[in-house]
Parts: structure tokens; sequence; C-alpha cells
């Protein structure tokens, strides 16, 4: 199974509350290749949920320091850095390099482009959100599963919604999510079921209560609708076995 | 004594929860943890407390750093062969100077322990002493693609009541980590009053997905004694 | 505890229990100070908000209504600044807001 990962690749979008326990879980479990994908700096009020950094870091390019510090800890690990933001110029390249894509993002924009790319390629992509005492993941495998637009056919109009500058997390609740999307990521590479194939699950920490939400696929989904089958698989098959590696 | 602009500034993200406030704020400032174990469930759990403000962490750990613990977060390939205790001090220091690590001794008089054994035996024991001191607890053990994570506040059934043996097989990369985080969200919500529903209650991890359940008194047991049913 | 008269009247008439001047503050901190300030009076009191327009403009009131705040007062201050708004928010009860995904 070591070896499997090694020739495993896995692209992150954040290095922030879940994308850095995402990472923490997949460089330690050698996936072969992890990029990762933020354009923010660190700030004091990052600190109490993103253990990629340190007080040491503030003001630091969070793309640089996460990268420094998972090399230190994982000095054989192949970890790629990029300083941007994941945008329609960047993302199907982006996708099409990965094995699975990991969405740590923190704003709809992010996640339903993520969302769209990985459908439109064909990729695993494990989904993840957190907003004060509640988490939810979600695991989409194109052309089998529903996925966000199944959902929901567009993100919630802005003023629906708290910006995450105004909404308060818990730090730990990030990461757990987070662990729990890096789990799942390398469950997927593993050739394993994942856990939330499909499956959205919402979590309340202060009761502690979870639901989980099938997701399958909507019949005039936006996403879906012009998705490529992943090839030879028929339908329903789709993405149970690990993806061939784009060359 | 009330929170200085550079707590209010760190903490801005917490201060704004429902429920959260200032006061709550220094109600973790004051608050002594006492963490047993310092490995991946563990490790995780120490930078989350630390890093939401707990003022005192005391760290118990007898093992050295092996190959295997940079899994636990606080460890550098660079630091095998050396205690995990000063490794894991001085990781949490850098994380942030707002919280004190310092080693556990037997005269440290903790507010809550944070129980992150590998072994069932070792977390029976730990949990026992500070059920006996009076003291609230939450124990997180991880194995396999799973685990658990049992809070057991002041007058709920003991952990002893509610554990399950674990599977002992090693743990899934993330799994321990989300165990520990797991377990860091339950002291904080004990710590805070935050927690909503019933107080005593077990989450368990299978195969990654959380399941919670209260908790139950088991009849005869020592934690039930001079209560009423 | 006295609830502040800041329930009847028009803005004329409120009386301001407490004040917030956000203008030198970046996100988070705009929400962060406000809702300090905004524990610290009692439900019903009315909290003064001097804001910049643009971001903060859109969002803190946003915010305050879906905490369970009442926005009594949003108008343009020219004269305190280039951009500068003034917001009146009456405190609500303790509900709790906020759109989660289901």
């Amino acid at each position: 199974m070591a070896t499997a990962l090694a020739e495993r690749s896995a692209l992150v979008i954040g290095a922030g509350g879940l994308g850095g326990p995402a990472l923490l879980a997949l460089v330690g479990a050698g996936v072969g290749r992890v990029t990762l994908l933020d354009d923010d700096s660190v700030e004091t009020s990052n600190l109490n949920r993103q253990p990629l950094f340190g007080e040491a870091d503030i003001g630091q390019r969070k793309a640089v320091a996460a990268a420094l510090r998972l090399r230190r800890m994982f000095p054989s690990a192949r970890v790629e850095a990029l300083d941007r933001r994941f945008d329609e110029s960047s993302a199907a390249e982006l996708v099409s390099a990965a094995d699975v894509v990991v969405d740590g993002s923190d704003n709809f924009a992010t996640k339903f482009l993520a969302n769209d790319v990985a459908v439109q390629a064909g990729k695993p992509l494990v989904h993840g959100g957190v907003l004060r005492y509640t988490a939810q993941i979600l695991t989409v495998l194109p052309g089998k599963t529903g996925c966000l637009r199944c959902l929901f056919e567009a993100p919630p109009p802005p003023v629906a919604v708290p910006t995450c500058a105004e909404a308060g997390v818990l730090g730990p609740l990030a990461g757990f999510a987070g662990s729990i999307m890096g789990a799942e990521a390398v469950r997927i590479l593993s050739g394993l079921r994942g856990a939330y194939e499909g499956l959205l699950l919402v979590y309340e920490a202060r009761t502690a209560r979870s639901r989980v939400v099938p997701v399958r696929m909507r019949p005039g989904c936006s996403a879906c609708a012009i998705a490529p089958r992943p090839a030879g698989a028929a339908p329903g098959e789709a993405a149970r076995a690990v993806p061939e590696r784009a060359v | 004594m009330s929170l200085s602009e550079a707590e209010i500034a760190r903490y801005a993200r917490q201060l704004i929860l429902p429920a959260y406030g200032p006061v709550t704020q220094e109600h973790l400032r004051a608050a002594r943890v006492h963490v047993v174990g310092a490995g991946e469930v563990a490790g995780p759990a120490l930078l989350y407390l630390a890093a939401a403000g707990v003022g005192t962490l005391f760290v118990d750990d007898a093992l050295d750093v092996a190959a295997e613990d940079p899994a636990a977060w606080l460890y550098s390939a660079d630091q095998l062969g050396t205690p995990r205790l000063l490794a894991a001090l001085e990781a949490l220091r850098a994380a942030t100077s707002l919280s004190r690590p310092r080693a556990h001794a037997t005269a440290a008089d903790p507010t809550a322990v944070l129980v992150c054994a590998s072994s069932g035996g070792l977390a029976r024991t730990a949990a026992e002493r500070a059920r006996v001191a009076g003291v609230p607890h939450v124990v997180a053990t991880a194995g396999g693609d799973g685990g658990e994570v049992i809070a057991v506040p002041p007058g709920a059934p003991c952990f002893a009541c509610a554990a399950r043996t674990g599977s002992g097989a090693p743990v899934r990369p993330g799994v321990a980590a989300a165990v520990g985080a797991l377990g860091a969200v339950e002291l904080l919500l004990i710590l805070s009053g935050a927690s909503q529903g019933p107080g005593g209650r077990r989450i368990e991890l299978v195969s990654g997905r959380p399941c919670s359940s209260a908790t139950a008194r088991v009849p005869g047991c020592a934690c039930g004694q001079g209560r009423s049913a | 505890m006295v609830h502040g008269g800041g329930r009847e009247g028009s803005s004329r008439t409120l009386d301001i229990a407490g004040a917030v001047d956000l203008r030198q503050l970046a996100c988070p901190m705009t929400w962060v100070r406000t809702r300090l300030a905004l524990d610290r009076i009692a439900p019903g009191e009315v909290l003064e908000v001097v804001l910049l327009a643009g971001e903060p403009l859109e969002n803190v009131p946003r915010t305050a209504e879906q905490e369970g705040h009442r926005v009594a007062l949003r108008e343009a201050r020219p004269e305190k600044g280039e951009g500068a708004w003034r917001v009146l928010l009456v405190k609500g009860t303790g509900t709790e807001g906020g759109v989660m995904l289901p």
C-alpha cells in the first residue's frame, strides 16, 4: 500500500484551517507528490486553527511557510507549493495533474470552481467546510456520485452567508474536519472505498450530532451534465478504481 | 484580568462565536489542562489547546521521538531519539507565546484532563485518577480506521462505564489527528460551557465517520456513588 | 439592570449606550470590535458604529442582523471623513444567525 501511495499525487487547495491538517495527513502518509496552493499571508488570527504556522510565521506567505514546515517534518516528501489563487486560469491544469483534489478553501466561489473542474476532469474531490460549530464533508466521485451543484445549482447568494471574515470558527473543529478530509483522500488514493462517497456529513460540535445526507447525481445538474465519463467505466462503476494518471 | 490587545487579535475568530465572549476566553486562560500522552493523538490536541489560549498545559510523556512520530505534528525528523516531552514543549512554545506549556509533575493541579493514551490500560488509569480528583476529563483513543472520544464532565458516567475495547490496529493516516482534534473540541466545549445536549457522551469514529451517543452509568459503578439515580 | 430606551422613537431620540469607530480596522477586526462592543451593552440598547463605505459597510450591519440585532439607522456622514458612515445597531436578545449548508 505504501508503494502505491508513493506513485500518487494530491492537490490541496488552501494550507490553512482545513488544508493544513489535510496536508499533514497526506504528506505523513507518504503520498508521492503533494501540491498545495495558497495566496495568502499568515495573520495572527489564523493561529487559533492553522497548525502549519506558528507565531514566527506571522507576515510570511502561507505557501512558503507551509512548504518549509512540511519539508522539515518529512524531509523525503515531495511538496510543491504554489503561492497563487486557485482560479479559472490555473484550475484545469492543476486538477488534471492530480489523482485527488482536496478543497480546503474558505469561500464558495472557489469551492464551486473546484467542484466544476474536478467533475469536468473526472477526478475525485474531497470537499469540506467549517463554520462556527459545524463541519461538513463530502466526497465527489465524478460520474458516480452527485456533486456540489447537484446539491445546490449555484453558490448561495452573498447576502445569505456570512463572509469567512465575519464568522467564528472553533479551531480544533477545523482540525477535525481537515484531518478527516486528509484521511479520506488517502483512502481514495489507496484504492479503498471513501467514507464520504456521495454522502454529505454535517457535524454539529456542541451537540455532537451528525447528519448524513446522500448526494446523488441530479438530472439537469450543469456540472455533471457536461462531464466526460471516465475512460472504460460502465455507468455507476465509474470512479471506484483509482483513476489513471494523466501523463 | 481583561484580555490584552494581542489576545483580542489572536483569538478574534473564537471571540465572535455564539455563546462565547471575552469572559470565556479569560476562563480558558485560567484553565490548567493536563494532557496525558504526546503521540499522534495528543500532538494535535496539544497544539489546538495551546492555540485556543488554554493558559497552562501540563505535558506528560515518557517516550523518545521515534520514526513515525512526525505524524504527531509536533516533531521533526531531526529530533529522533530526543525525549518527546522536551520536543513537545519546544514545539508548543514556538506555536504560541500566549499559552504556557510545562512538564507535568505530581504536584500539578489541573482543572481538566485530556487523556490521549495509546493503550486502554493507561487510559483507564489516567481517567480514574481524574475522576477521583473530581476534575472534568476527556479521553481520546484511536486504532485502525477509527477511534473514540469520551467526555466526562462533572457528574457524568465515567470512562470505564463508557469505553469499548479498541481495535488495537495501527492507526490510518489522518485518523489519530482527527481523534485528537475532536478530543480538544470536547475539552474546549467543557471549559467554555458551550457544550449542548448530554454532558457525558461518547463520539465514535467508525471508518472515518462520527457517531455519538450519551454515556450511561453501569449500575454499581463507583462513579455513581453519592449520586441519586 | 435598566434597559435603555432605544426601542421607540426616531433616530434622533435613540439613546446611545456605546460607540465604536471601525475606520482604522481591517477584517476580521471590524466585526470583532463590533461584537465585543455589543457584548458590553444590554438587549434593547443602541450601539453607534462609525465605519467606512465598501466592505465594512456591506458586511458589518448584515452580520449584526444575522446575529439577531437590528439595524436602526444607516446614513452617510461625509463630514466625519471620506467614506464615513454611521450605523446604529439595536442589540437583540441573543439569537444566533448564520446560514450553513444543509
